[in-house]
């Protein structure tokens, strides 16, 4: 198992490395100077040369050919990318150029928002998926199948912008019973520990806070659960089925066992090894921000910051913010790798 | 008793069955599922009519405004204040929504199928070529290509660095020697030594020219290509370093990568198909070199082989119709997110440019005016996109089902 766990990490190690690479061209490559977008539009010729000395970005993207021709190698070595590993190395992600507040500062605010969204949304596919996919396989080809399999293929197929709309709409707007953005109401004020609000909340006991902030939660979570929750759904039932096919599920029903027992019991446990791996795989897509479902609901996670540091061209901000996203992405799905190996020793030896 | 002539007397032989293809059969099965029947009609459906109202229907939506209509929940009855028909209202500008939302689809769908042809494209032949190469052995010629172009490449990073082209010209001649040379001292460690030295000294002696550091530099990467050089690269080697950059595409989360790159080329519809196409290479290169990799142990596979074919022919005349079916259901499941990605874009205002109509950017255009009531602005374009992308779906459930019925569960 340790040799399989090094063997993955050995070959994380790459994809690391090219997706900074990436990240780092990309900011680069994208119209508009960082210099001109700090200072403003009319900043004089000088105030802007002097701002590119202060930030580095006047040295050469990479590699600084011109020194290597002058025989300087510390020079060569000195380029835009090189400084900007060196500084990722030390947890230095830079300041916002717009606001001037270290990336790494807002970062602590806004993962954790992102991070309770995701969780949250993922409890709800979860017990409103495996359930719904169970009842599914265990009367297949019957009508509470088709229409669990069509409602969960409307829920793959949602415009999740769209459904999140809707439900301001509903619940918000006519019924007034949610509010219809933020995270928290104005006034209402939770001591942070984690950031996590409902975390925080319930430790410090602050249960005015508590209910204000799962109110602001709801309607968010449920917009983002849809698409894993039909997902999570047309997994449990298939790989069910699979599994009801097996003989000693025929055993088990022949020596006379009840059916929920052979269906929870002898069933669900085999079952549920593809349904374990897409639940990781969509909290990777989750905890990546939901750029659309943050956008309509003013929840102030990390994917909606992105998008905006992507139209402000805030440099730092989107280097720092897709860095976070991207490692965090590879992360969980390392970690599925790892567990799905754990469960099935036969990918280990593969 | 009524009696029985030879001649009423039909012989059904069992054993030998009405010859049907396997194309046949498949769409047998796939007209006799109701879901697939339901996605059938649903695709047609949008097809038939955005493709007829955009040649048959004219639409200018440049000139389209009328503010004394602006906002007008749907009417069907035309009465003193709205004085048209408008089955699904009006939006701020007071244009009609039927219409905008009819002609939207054109844009919508249209983004859809050019970004699934570009990852399609672009992805099945990375799949394609990795996974054939991943465990068959190479040709020599073919060899020749790998370690020439594995030269080219490494070696233009040092000409790069110092400014000198010649030099990913000789690294890339290394390659090519290496390659003629294969079974010189095979597999040993004096192989390893002589390649080395000769990639040192090719970029040593060429960086001299220009400076003592850049001599240096070269030198070391010389040194490291060459080293790479020498050993036995095989398709293998190909085929993992495509994967890699392929894992790098995937890390990052679609949506956002998407965004990224808009915003690199500049909003516009055009430059939307192209993200969404690039973000899905990534997935049609997995899943086809997955499809390859199972059909390039075949029998009929070591046959062409036996025989002497060459391997383009056998990737294209025996690999790929083997593998069209799961290529199939993932291009109409793709169709149905891709149909999404681009709302999404739309929505974001970074796909289609206004006026031009299009279902996610009619949303992101509307979306503001919800709390002052004007549900069936975003209420339509909204259905419109849900029932074409579940239309998709279903069509791709029901291909996976008819194309495959060992899986069908």
């Amino acid at each position: 198992m340790s040799r399989y766990i090094i063997r993955r990490i050995f070959s994380v190690i790459p994809t690391l490395i090219g997706v900074t690479f990436v990240i780092f061209m990309f900011q680069r490559l994208i119209p508009g100077d960082p210099a001109v977008a700090m200072l403003g539009e009319h900043a004089t010729e000088e105030s802007v040369e002097r701002l590119r000395e202060q930030f580095g970005l006047n040295r050469p993207l990479f590699l600084d050919r011109e020194a290597l021709a002058k025989g300087d190698i510390a020079g060569f070595f000195d380029s835009q990318y090189i400084r900007y590993m060196n500084r990722l190395v030390h947890l230095d992600m830079g300041e916002s150029i717009h606001r001037r507040i270290p990336v790494l500062e807002t970062l602590k605010i806004r993962f954790p928002a992102t991070i309770e969204l995701a969780f949250f949304a993922m409890f709800i596919a979860i017990i409103i998926g495996i359930p719904t996919g169970i009842i599914s396989a265990a009367n297949r080809n019957t009508p509470i199948d088709s229409i669990s399999m069509i409602g969960s293929l409307v829920g793959v197929s949602m415009p999740i912008f769209w459904l999140g709309l809707m439900e301001i709409m509903l619940f918000a707007v006519m019924l007034q019973w949610l509010p219809a953005g933020g995270r928290i109401s104005v006034g209402i004020e939770i001591e942070s520990i984690t950031n996590l609000y409902l975390v925080d909340s319930v430790l410090t006991a602050n249960w005015v806070g508590f209910k204000d902030a799962s109110e602001h939660i709801i309607l968010p979570a449920i917009a983002l659960a849809t698409i894993p929750m039909g997902i999570i759904a047309r997994m449990t039932r298939s790989s069910m089925l699979d599994v009801l096919q097996e003989d000693y599920i025929r055993t088990a029903k022949a020596k006379g066992l009840g059916r929920s027992l052979v269906l929870f019991r002898h069933a669900l446990k085999n079952a549920s090894l593809p349904v374990v791996t897409i639940v990781g795989l969509q909290m990777g897509t989750l905890l990546a921000g939901a750029v659309l479902t943050e956008t309509i609901f003013s929840w102030p996670g990390i994917g909606r910051w992105v998008y905006d540091g992507i139209l402000g061209r805030d440099y730092p901000i989107v280097q720092g913010g897709t860095l976070v996203i991207a490692f965090v992405f590879i992360g969980v799905n390392f970690f599925v790798d790892i567990m799905y190996a754990f469960l099935d020793p036969r990918i280990r030896y593969n | 008793m009524a009696e029985i002539t030879t001649e009423e007397i039909t012989v059904t032989d069992f054993a030998v069955r009405e010859h049907r293809s396997l194309w046949v059969d498949a769409w047998r099965r796939l007209a006799s599922s109701n879901t697939a029947r339901l996605g059938m009609f649903i695709v047609a459906f949008f097809i038939l009519s955005t493709t007829f109202s955009h040649f048959f229907w004219e639409y200018e939506p440049k000139k389209d405004l009328n503010y004394s209509l602006k906002l007008k929940p749907p009417t069907l009855i035309p009465n003193e204040e709205v004085p048209s028909v408008h089955p699904f209202g009006t939006d701020k500008l007071g244009r009609d929504i039927f219409r905008r939302v009819v002609h939207g689809g054109w844009n919508s769908l249209r983004v859809g199928i050019v970004a699934v042809s570009i990852s399609l494209f672009f992805g099945g032949l990375t799949g394609l070529f990795t996974g054939f190469y991943e465990n068959i052995d190479t040709t020599h010629i073919e060899r020749l290509v790998l370690f020439g172009l594995t030269g080219l490449v490494l070696g233009s990073l040092s000409a790069w660095v110092a400014a000198q082209p010649i030099q990913a010209i000789f690294f890339a001649i290394l390659g090519v020697i290496a390659a003629y040379f294969k079974n010189f001292q095979k597999g040993k460690a004096l192989r390893m030594v002589v390649f080395t030295i000769a990639g040192a000294l090719i970029g040593a002696i060429l960086g001299a020219f220009v400076s003592g550091a850049a001599a240096l530099i070269s030198l070391i990467w010389g040194a490291i290509t060459g080293a790479l050089l020498s050993r036995p690269l095989d398709g293998k080697f190909f085929s993992n370093v495509m994967m890699r950059l392929m894992d790098i595409i995937l890390s990052f989360p679609g949506y956002l990568l998407a965004i990224a790159i808009v915003a690199f080329l500049g909003p516009g519809l055009e430059k939307g198909m192209i993200a969404i196409g690039v973000v899905g290479i990534p997935v049609y290169a997995r899943l086809t070199r997955s499809a390859v990799l199972s059909v390039s142990q075949k029998e009929y596979i070591l046959a062409a082989q036996s025989v002497g074919e060459g391997h383009g022919r056998i990737i294209f005349r025996h690999i790929t119709p083997n593998i069209l079916s799961p290529i199939i259901v993932q291009t109409t499941m793709g169709l149905a997110g891709a149909i999404l990605s681009a709302a999404a874009l739309g929505f974001l205002g970074l796909g289609a440019i206004p006026p031009e109509p299009e279902w996610g950017a009619m949303l992101g255009d509307s979306y503001r005016y919800l709390t002052s009531g004007a549900w069936w602005a975003v209420l339509f374009p909204g259905l419109a996109i849900m029932f074409s992308v579940l239309g998709f779906n279903l069509l791709g459930d029901g291909l996976r089902d008819a194309l495959d019925p060992k899986l069908r569960t």
